[in-house]
């Protein structure tokens, strides 16, 4: 009864069946992608596809390896573009910089979000997370001295040791290495001993339990890494448009992050890349082309996928590769 | 199932990557118009809150500009090729950024026009001094476009809070209405609106007897309504601030709770035509509000409107008239500049007097480049005296350009 | 004291919509463990409906009060049937995620054939003018809203308790392991109590028609406070829904007239209640402990 379709369905475990080649070809051609990306896309959209990228797979980092489905991301990728763009604009920090203090900012934040919410599993745990997004998100919109309320926090400046990075296809190469650092960081600890605790907790959690495991803050610890890679992606996203808005706590930003993920499929990490990477286009390419119903297009992808596609893409796609050459 | 999944995953990747003009840094070329023709861009909400006030009809008025341009100059014209994109920005800052951004690079766009919500407004102005390509905010309110964030290629036309606060905010207190209760959204639009309005109406010998901060959006204004008679000295005036769909919920339920009858009028902040004609003038009878420029003021006007009610099936608000306007005298600076080049139209629009159909008494100022020109108080009939389908209001009063608007503020330095 | 009475009333009233919309989720949440996340969806569509069937076909509020929910409950139980239902057997968080698409897409629908221009709707005429109170006043329409609702929560409540379909519902609702255990056939009511719970949104919206302003993002942001809302009631406790939904009305609008210097205590004091509530008791005020799924 598990959201995951497949037991530990790890993409590394669906590649490692793999030849060597294949695992090596995978990971080359990806970078080969991420390298090539702006130069066959518009800069700035690239751009978005890196920040979303992050927010997808940490979204599903909790939700594809710990069972929880996090409603309420929006609260750590806005905490911290908010956090990012303020670092930026007082402290005249450099663009890493500000983004990690923000991601760290948003992970403190998921402290106590996280504490509360972590009592309640499934279905409770989305609605509740999704309630502390929004409060997040009143305040913010009160809070109008620190945040510009709906004026947004404008003129975030962006600065790497007076190098100039207005244009969006040099910005799209400096913000690269941050990405790739979230997205090691998330496979790492998806790969480590507490990774497989996590997915033991989500397969079993009485079991795990009874093993002696504190399923409680172990669930939380996940919360609050997810939340630091979600801020990661969110504070970029404000170097990113140079400023920062309300709509980056709402709810549908949320609601956005998981369709990403279950359209790249859950539990596959990578998946939430190639989902992030596709309804940004969809999107780039939906609002030129005059046909503005973009909810309309994505809810209904999204409820297509969950009927009969609940592997996503990157899972469907390891399945046939395994078929192939596995085992 | 296989088969069709890996052929979705493939069909997946080719959208992902399907390319759409190349990316990479570009730098323009010199020749006397960039590209060999004139794009104007329109940039604004069509599908949200604002699509009737502007949206799509704004582009129609921007052809409409083009048509006349073309008209008049005939073979003469520095073109023939002048073309209209648009996008949608969805009333958010975030795509408004990216679009101007992708308007200026992607579609060679030499002006971007109209932009409302405030935020969005702004963010466009970036872009603008960023690329250094023109643009004319329209339907953006805040007085922030010409003042800190104000810039060398961004011009502020129609209207801004200042307007609306100095033209009803003052004028109905010194008609009488001594005593103000002000609700306004809690956000930046709203908090600028109650900051303009209390020190209008205070400047006119007014009084501020309370005022309110409301959620945003709000659909339950009853709190604030149940206040309103109870208050100490009892306000003459409910003014409101509120916009889009708050304001359609403030309005119905101060019919509601019955405030007219219990003696407090009602001032609206912000209104466009299309707002009476969606709530109907019966619900908003005696409602006074600043307006930039209205459909059947004069000859002019109406033959104007007309032409666009055949292009659309709907009268223009003021944001059409001054879209329309701004199309027209950005493509007779270029015609007289020779180039499209943006320092070179900047100084042909500077300090510029104009008049057209929108633009009365108008004025480019140089200093801010808020563009001034006479504002009007209207005040909607009753529902008796409406005899023709969008003539809802009657103009109390014009208000000059040199009072209609602030002067140029000392924040702004272009 | 008058003033008191009628931020009282106004809270009340407020309550009676969180209330309805709370009932629904409730009773869907209770049959088949989904959470509705389209509900805010169908309460606009109640409203967007009473408003087409006005300006469309000229039938008047009342005939709507009893057609939207008719026509929305059938809806629902075709959602019920084409997609609901093949997730049933999964983990029911795809339900939700299930429902969050088609918000989407109903939202959209909506908006691309009318737009996001909020259209008023008339109070019906009976109802136009205000009943005294003695100490105070207060909108007819208002009260009949407030009478309406309560009757609704009472007129439900007497079915859960004396008839067999609400037997079953309640046996589902409260004790789901005892009434499989003892083999009640919970299988063949799942889909009209859908229907019904969705017909109940509709209702709600139907009533906010002449009150709010008819829209298709309307229902956007006041499902995630009804979300609130049930969990501090306890999601599985109809009684605790009904009552939490008029509680949160109570303190939200004294919370907007005696705080006003502070707009966000009335915004967020619903979240904030419900922090606390998890804290103290996780299940919800009038909920029970389930074993963990």
């Amino acid at each position: 009864m598990s959201i995951v379709t497949r037991p530990a369905p790890s993409v590394v475990r669906a590649v490692a069946g793999a030849p060597r080649w294949l695992r090596w070809a995978l990971l080359t051609g990806g970078l080969a992608v991420a390298l090539w990306l702006p130069n066959g896309l518009y800069p700035a959209v690239a751009v978005d596809m890196l920040c979303w990228a992050l927010f997808a797979v940490a979204v599903d980092l909790l939700l594809g390896y710990t069972g929880l489905l996090s409603f309420g991301h929006a609260a750590f990728w806005g905490t911290s573009a908010y956090a990012t763009g303020l670092v930026a604009i007082h402290l005249g920090a450099p663009f890493p910089v500000a983004v990690l203090s923000g991601a760290l900012i948003a992970a403190v934040l998921a402290v106590p979000i996280g504490y509360l919410a972590v009592k309640r599993t499934g279905i409770y745990f989305a609605m509740v997370t999704l309630a502390f997004a929004q409060m997040i998100y009143y305040i913010a919109n009160n809070r109008r001295g620190l945040t510009g309320g709906e004026n947004g926090l404008q003129s975030v400046p962006r600065e790497l040791l007076g190098l100039d990075l207005t244009d969006a296809y040099y910005f799209y190469y400096a913000a690269l290495p941050v990405v790739l650092l979230g997205l090691w960081a998330a496979w790492r600890i998806v790969n480590s001993p507490f990774g497989r605790v996590l997915v033991g907790i989500r397969d079993n959690p009485a079991r795990a339990r009874a093993l002696g495991y504190p399923v409680h803050r172990y669930k939380l610890l996940a919360f609050v890494l997810s939340a630091f890679i979600a801020g990661l992606g969110g504070g970029l996203f404000a170097m990113a448009h140079r400023f920062v808005t309300l709509d980056t706590l709402h709810w549908t930003t949320s609601g956005k992050a998981v369709v990403m993920v279950v359209l790249g499929g859950i539990g596959t990490l990578w998946g939430g890349v190639l989902g992030a990477g596709l309804l940004v286009r969809l999107e780039d390419w939906l609002s030129f082309s005059g046909f503005e119903a973009v909810g309309l297009v994505t809810g209904g992808l999204f409820v297509v996928v969950v009927l009969v596609f609940r592997r996503g893409l990157w899972g469907t796609a390891t399945d046939v590769l395994r078929r192939r050459f596995g085992r | 199932m296989d088969r069709r999944a890996g052929a979705a995953v493939v069909g997946a990747l080719a959208l992902l990557l399907s390319g759409c003009g190349g990316g990479g840094p570009r730098s323009s070329g010199d020749s006397k118009l960039s590209g060999d023709r004139i794009v104007l861009g329109v940039l604004n909400d069509q599908s949200g809150v604002y699509l009737a006030l502007s949206g799509t009809n704004s582009v129609k008025a921007v052809e409409m500009a083009i048509a006349d341009f073309k008209a008049k100059h005939g073979g003469d014209a520095i073109t023939e090729d002048i073309t209209v994109e648009t996008a949608d920005h969805q009333n958010k800052p975030d795509v408004a950024n990216t679009k101007a951004a992708e308007m200026y690079d992607r579609l060679g766009v030499d002006t971007i026009l109209d932009v409302p919500t405030s935020s969005a407004a702004l963010k466009v102005a970036d872009v603008a001094r960023e690329k250094k390509k023109l643009y004319f905010n329209i339907s953006g309110a805040t007085t922030d476009l010409t003042g800190k964030s104000c810039n060398r290629y961004t011009f502020h036309y129609a209207y801004d809070t200042y307007m609306l606060a100095n033209g009803t905010g003052r004028t109905v207190t010194e008609q009488g209405a001594k005593n103000w209760y002000i609700v306004y959204p809690n956000y930046a639009f709203g908090q600028d609106m109650e900051k303009s309005f209390s020190t209008a109406v205070t400047g006119a010998g007014g009084t501020i007897v309370g005022k309110d901060a409301t959620p945003f959006p709000n659909d339950n204004f009853s709190t604030f309504l149940l206040k309103a008679p109870t208050l100490n000295p009892k306000p003459d005036v409910l003014g409101t601030m509120q916009a889009g769909g708050d304001l359609v919920n403030l309005v119905k339920q101060y019919n509601e709770f019955k405030l007219r009858e219990k003696g407090v009028g009602l001032s609206v902040g912000l209104m466009f035509l299309t707002d009476i004609h969606s709530l109907t003038p019966a619900a908003l009878a005696g409602t006074t509000y600043t307006d930039a420029w209205y459909w059947n003021f004069d000859a002019e006007n109406r033959a104007f409107a007309d032409r666009f009610l055949k292009e659309t099936g709907s009268r223009p608000t003021f944001a059409h008239a001054a879209n329309y306007s701004a199309a027209l005298q950005y493509l007779e600076a270029v015609q007289a500049a020779g180039t499209d080049d943006a320092d070179a139209v900047v100084k042909q629009l500077e300090g510029k007097s104009v008049d057209d159909v929108f633009l009365r008494n108008g004025k480019i100022r140089a200093e801010d480049h808020r563009v001034i020109h006479d504002a009007y108080l209207a005040q909607v009939k009753p529902a008796a005296e409406v005899t023709e389908d969008w003539d809802y209001v009657k103009i109390l009063k014009t208000i000059p350009a040199a009072e209609a608007f602030r002067t140029p503020s000392a924040d702004c330095k272009l | 004291m008058s003033a008191f009475l009628q931020h009282t009333f106004d809270g009340l009233v407020s309550g009676a919509f969180l209330a309805l919309l709370a009932l629904g989720l409730a009773v869907i949440f209770g049959m088949l463990r989904v959470v509705n996340f389209a509900h805010g969806a169908f309460y606009m569509l109640g409203a967007v409906g009473t408003y087409l069937l006005l300006t469309e076909f000229g039938i008047p509020f009342w005939w709507a009060l009893l057609v939207v929910p008719l026509v929305l409950g059938a809806a629902g139980m075709a959602v019920e049937r084409a997609l609901v239902h093949p997730l049933a057997r999964l983990d029911p968080l795809y339900n939700f995620l299930l429902t969050f698409g088609l918000t989407l897409v109903l939202q959209d629908l909506v908006k691309l054939r009318y737009g996001t221009q909020s259209s008023p709707y008339a109070t019906p005429s009976a109802l136009a003018g205000t009943v005294d109170f003695g100490l105070f006043d207060f909108p007819a329409y208002r009260v009949f809203v407030l009478a309406f609702a309560v009757v609704a929560c009472v007129a439900v409540w007497w079915l859960l308790g004396h008839t067999r379909v609400g037997m079953v519902v309640r046996a589902a609702t409260e004790r789901p392991e005892l009434s499989r255990a003892l083999g009640i056939d919970v299988g063949r009511w799942v889909t009209p109590v859908f229907g019904f719970g969705i017909a109940l949104a509709g209702v709600a919206g139907v009533l906010a028609a002449p009150m709010r302003a008819v829209n298709p993002l309307m229902g956007a942001d006041l499902v995630i406070v009804v979300f609130a809302v049930v969990v501090i009631g306890g999601l599985g406790s109809i009684f605790g829904s009904v009552a939490a939904g008029f509680g949160i009305g109570l303190v939200q609008a004294w919370g907007e007239s005696y705080l006003d210097r502070w707009p966000i205590v009335a915004q967020t004091s619903v979240f904030v209640i419900m922090a606390v509530v998890l804290l103290w008791r996780p299940a919800g005020l009038f909920g029970r402990e389930e074993a963990p799924a």
